[in-house]
């Protein structure tokens, strides 16, 4: 019993019987968190700390698994897969359903499904399903609706809360739908999102012309042009270098490499300031030669050219050592008997380089072009951005499609709107899922694994 | 067909550049205002100069090549082609303008950390004979101090077992380098022999203490006035969490790549399938949610909790990379193992695991590199002054409420690149090769 039953039927009850491992452990640490409140309360404010969950659940996790592992020996082989799979699930895949979840709703910065803690309200008396306030209920707590029907609201005393729903209130009275499971002394209104369907979505489509569409025109200019930028000059570079009678190349090399070893957030910020208009040294060296000082950072079309300058800055020196990597790989005998057939240089270098590189070159970039696709630290570090008629001010002239993402999602310019962000996110998943495929069909990285 | 295929595709290649040369670029030098502000210095054709200058140079240099090449070809009685000394002449010329395009930046960054006044936004140009110094293409090197960097250490204590600590640290990295160059310099690349085994001592040595300094600095010792003073808190903060995530990287993502590399278990390849496309989604615009799971932790602006959030993105890449490496060893050895009668975990533990060193410490360094330069995470999860990462700190000289403070930002900016810059140069080889063992496959 020591072999796993083949095929689909293996991986099924492999990954159902450690689904249901970690099932039972994450209840199970769930309840004895509960069992811990209940048991010895502590006031709302000062609770037990939430990642007793987890703690509980590694604690009950760890003697099911052995058990396991005795009962069904095969399953040991997942073990070894178990924490990386545990951190993906509780870290990774359980963050994209619930974002894509919200992609669905309106969720924003005021509607987050939390109560609002400046609507508290003292509860003055308590009768079945009634709770008296002093003052008007619905003027206090805010409701959207004239008399508070439906509205979300949360009860607390000093160590216990709970989530009840108004049916209807009027004057000094709030009528709950059920009478509250404990009597409470506070009481909050909660801010809740709703389901909105395709909402965002259409929100998105329907000004496609004026924000997705040069977004995402933008955005894949700047990958490709990121790859150009960087990997031409690091090509050049890395064969000038690969000359063994060039003196100091190994000097150059390492020389060289600066920019690649700068951490890419001070790297950017001294370059926004480097570019600066009226003080920046780049405009005042190419002012010397003549030129009037160019608005880098506060010209659309200027800001686009900066990133790109920023781009061949920071990544020729990893272009130049990976051409200088994929050189070493080609035998010196290759170039001897060229030489002998009588190829010059140029004829070696378009006849035997070039072509020779060109296999190892293809996957890093593709790799690089993804990476570039969504290398948002670049222009989100670039800072504020000139603006462009008639578009968002989460989507301007240098944004791509994840800036524009996280500023609608996380800025409070963009309202916070973690739905639509949520939304364009999932539009960015699909588009690096469709270059990562042509990715793996050109470099045949998946028939590999296989 | 294909021919004609080829031909079109050259052909809107040639549109494209066409397009780019005459259209768009004539369109951006149409948007620069042709005005001067005020302290800014113009050259009217300043660019004839700068030619000329640069003709001249490569003018010496074919005289040069020209007559050390006669000289050498009549002491020799020989003739040969001067035109290879010219190359590697212009070679040398290129590889200097390249080195000021890579170090410019640098160069400005480190003499405004060195200068007390706000250079970067200041009209009036410094009096100096030199155009460039006026021009302040050159930044002016008249007036030197360390105050900025005063300001970054204002009110910081060291205790005296730290301060030992610091100096052996400090001595176990310069042994390392004087053993790197000496072994160097006579030739020794077997990481075997007793000099080598030193120096991965005093390696792991260096290590260790750092690990041991950055755990046990605390907020307390840092009293000084303003934000500034607490950058060395900054600078511990990162590397605690970048070290933390890379070891956890390592942790995670070594077993699974054995079990991908060597198990032949049914769900392989779906899970591998699993592994690489959950990491296509935009890791961080999970951020609302991963904010939610956090807070309801109760981990919120603390680093276990930023830790927990980086650790969904550290796995796929290292899984991948680790597992490629395994393929790439022979399995013999292992089968050898088992055969004798050895647990896949011993195999793992005792064969693989120091096989495999120099991959750990690429993982681990990838994501150290990675993630202290990561901000947008840290500056939603951590509050509050004293948990602080570098990149925080750094972001608030730029956009602080009290306008910039360029020569705190590049003080800053030098001290707080230096772990990075010596880390990548200490272990460059392991990036190196590292990246061709994980991506060039032959």
């Amino acid at each position: 019993m020591h072999r796993s039953p083949p095929g689909a039927r293996g991986f099924l009850i492999a990954i159902g019987l450690l689904g249901g491992a970690l099932t039972v452990a994450a209840l199970a640490g769930l309840l004895l968190f509960w069992a811990l409140q209940a048991a010895f309360p502590r006031p709302v404010e000062e609770g037990y700390p939430g990642y007793l969950i987890l703690i509980f659940g590694a604690l009950v996790l760890i003697p099911i698994l052995v058990v396991l592992g005795r009962r069904v020996p095969y399953l040991t082989d997942w073990y070894y897969l178990l924490p990386a799979i545990t951190f993906l699930l509780a870290f990774t895949v359980f963050p994209i359903i619930l974002t894509t979840y919200y992609a669905f709703t309106d969720y924003t910065g005021l509607r987050n499904g939390k109560p609002d803690r400046s609507t508290e309200t003292a509860i003055v008396r308590v009768e079945g399903r009634q709770l008296f306030v002093e003052g008007n209920a619905h003027d206090l707590l805010r409701c959207d609706e004239p008399d508070c029907a439906g509205q979300a609201l949360e009860i607390t005393t000093r160590t216990q809360r709970a989530r009840v729903r108004v049916e209807q209130a009027s004057g000094n009275t709030i009528t709950l739908t059920a009478p509250p499971p404990f009597a409470p002394t506070l009481v909050y209104k909660i801010n809740e999102f709703r389901f909105i369907g395709f909402r965002n979505f259409v929100e998105i489509f329907s000004r496609a012309g004026t924000v997705l569409i040069p977004v995402l025109v933008w955005n894949i200019i700047f990958a490709a042009g990121a790859v150009v930028v960087g990997a031409i000059p690091g090509l050049i570079l890395g064969l000038m270098l690969n000359n063994k009678n060039l003196a100091l190349r190994g000097f150059y090399r390492t020389a060289l490499i600066i920019s690649w070893a700068i951490p890419v957030v001070i790297s950017v910020q001294i370059f926004t300031a480097m570019l600066n208009v009226q003080f920046g040294p780049i405009n005042r060296l190419l002012g010397l030669l003549g030129a009037y000082p160019i608005p880098w950072l506060t010209d659309p079309e200027w800001f686009k050219v900066s990133a790109l300058l920023i781009c061949l800055w920071l990544s020729f020196p990893y272009w130049m050592t990976a051409t200088l990597g994929a050189l070493s790989t080609i035998p010196d005998d290759v170039y001897e008997a060229a030489k002998i057939d009588g190829a010059n240089g140029f004829q070696t270098l378009t006849g035997i380089t070039l072509p020779l590189l060109r296999q190892p070159f293809i996957p890093l970039l593709l790799g690089s072009f993804a990476y570039n696709f969504n290398n948002f630290g670049l222009i989100y570090l670039m800072g504020p951005q000139p603006g462009v008629e008639g578009r968002p001010s989460t989507a301007q002239a240098g944004d791509i499609l994840i800036t524009w993402a996280y500023k609608t999602a996380f800025q409070a310019d963009g309202g916070q709107a973690y739905g639509l962000g949520g939304a364009i996110s999932i539009l960015i998943f699909f588009l690096t899922m469709a270059i990562s495929l042509i990715n793996f069909r050109f470099t045949g990285a998946l028939r590999e694994v296989r | 067909m294909a021919a004609i295929l080829r031909y079109l595709g050259w052909a809107l290649f040639g549109l494209l550049v066409a397009w780019v040369l005459f259209v768009y670029f004539p369109g951006l030098l149409a948007r620069i205002q042709p005005n001067t502000p005020p302290g800014f210095i113009r050259v009217e054709n300043g660019w004839v100069y700068a030619l000329g200058g640069l003709l001249v140079a490569v003018g010496l240099i074919v005289l040069y090549a020209w007559l050390a090449t006669l000289v050498s070809n009549r002491r020799a009685q020989r003739k040969r082609s001067f035109w290879p000394l010219v190359g590697q002449g212009l070679t040398h010329l290129f590889m200097f303008l390249v080195l000021v395009f890579a170090y410019y930046p640098v160069l400005q960054i480190l003499a405004a950390s060195f200068d007390p006044r706000n250079t970067l936004y200041r009209i009036l140009p410094p009096a100096s004979d030199n155009l460039l110094v006026r021009a302040r293409v050159v930044p002016d090197f008249s007036q030197l101090s360390w105050e900025n960097y005063a300001k970054l250490f204002d009110g910081f204590i060291l205790y005296p077992y730290q301060a030992f600590l610091l100096v052996v640290a400090a001595l176990c990295l310069l042994l390392v380098l004087v053993l790197a160059a000496y072994r160097r310099l006579i030739g020794d690349t077997d990481s075997d022999s007793s000099l080598g085994k030193l120096q991965g001592h005093s390696l792991a040595a260096f290590a260790i203490l750092s690990f041991i300094l950055v755990i046990f600095l605390s907020p307390e010792q840092f009293t000084g006035q303003g934000t500034e003073a607490k950058f060395v808190l900054w600078v511990r903060n990162t590397l605690f969490v970048s070290g933390i995530t890379g070891i956890l990287a390592v942790l995670l993502t070594a077993t699974a790549g054995y079990a991908f590399a060597r198990f032949n278990f049914p769900g392989r390849y779906p899970m591998l399938l699993v592994f690489i496309f959950i990491q296509m989604f935009p890791g961080f615009l999970g951020l609302v949610a991963t904010y939610v799971l956090i807070s309801n932790l109760g981990l919120l602006n603390t680093f276990t909790g930023l830790v927990l959030a980086y650790s969904g993105g550290i796995i796929s890449f290292g899984t991948w990379v680790y597992k490629g490496f395994l393929e790439s060893i022979s399995k013999s050895l292992e089968e050898a193992a088992l055969i004798d009668g050895a647990s896949k975990w011993q195999v793992f533990t005792k064969i693989l695991m120091p096989l495999s060193a120099p991959m750990f410490v690429f993982i681990f360094l990838l994501q150290f590199v990675g993630t202290y330069s990561e901000f947008i995470v840290a500056n939603l999860f951590l509050t509050g002054v004293d948990s602080w990462t570098v990149g925080m700190g750094l972001r608030n000289f730029t956009t602080g409420q009290f306008s910039t403070r360029w020569g705190l930002f590049a003080a800053a900016s030098v001290l707080g690149s230096l772990p990075i810059l010596l880390t990548f140069y200490g272990f460059q080889r392991y990036f190196v090769s590292g990246y061709t063992a994980g991506s060039v496959k032959e």
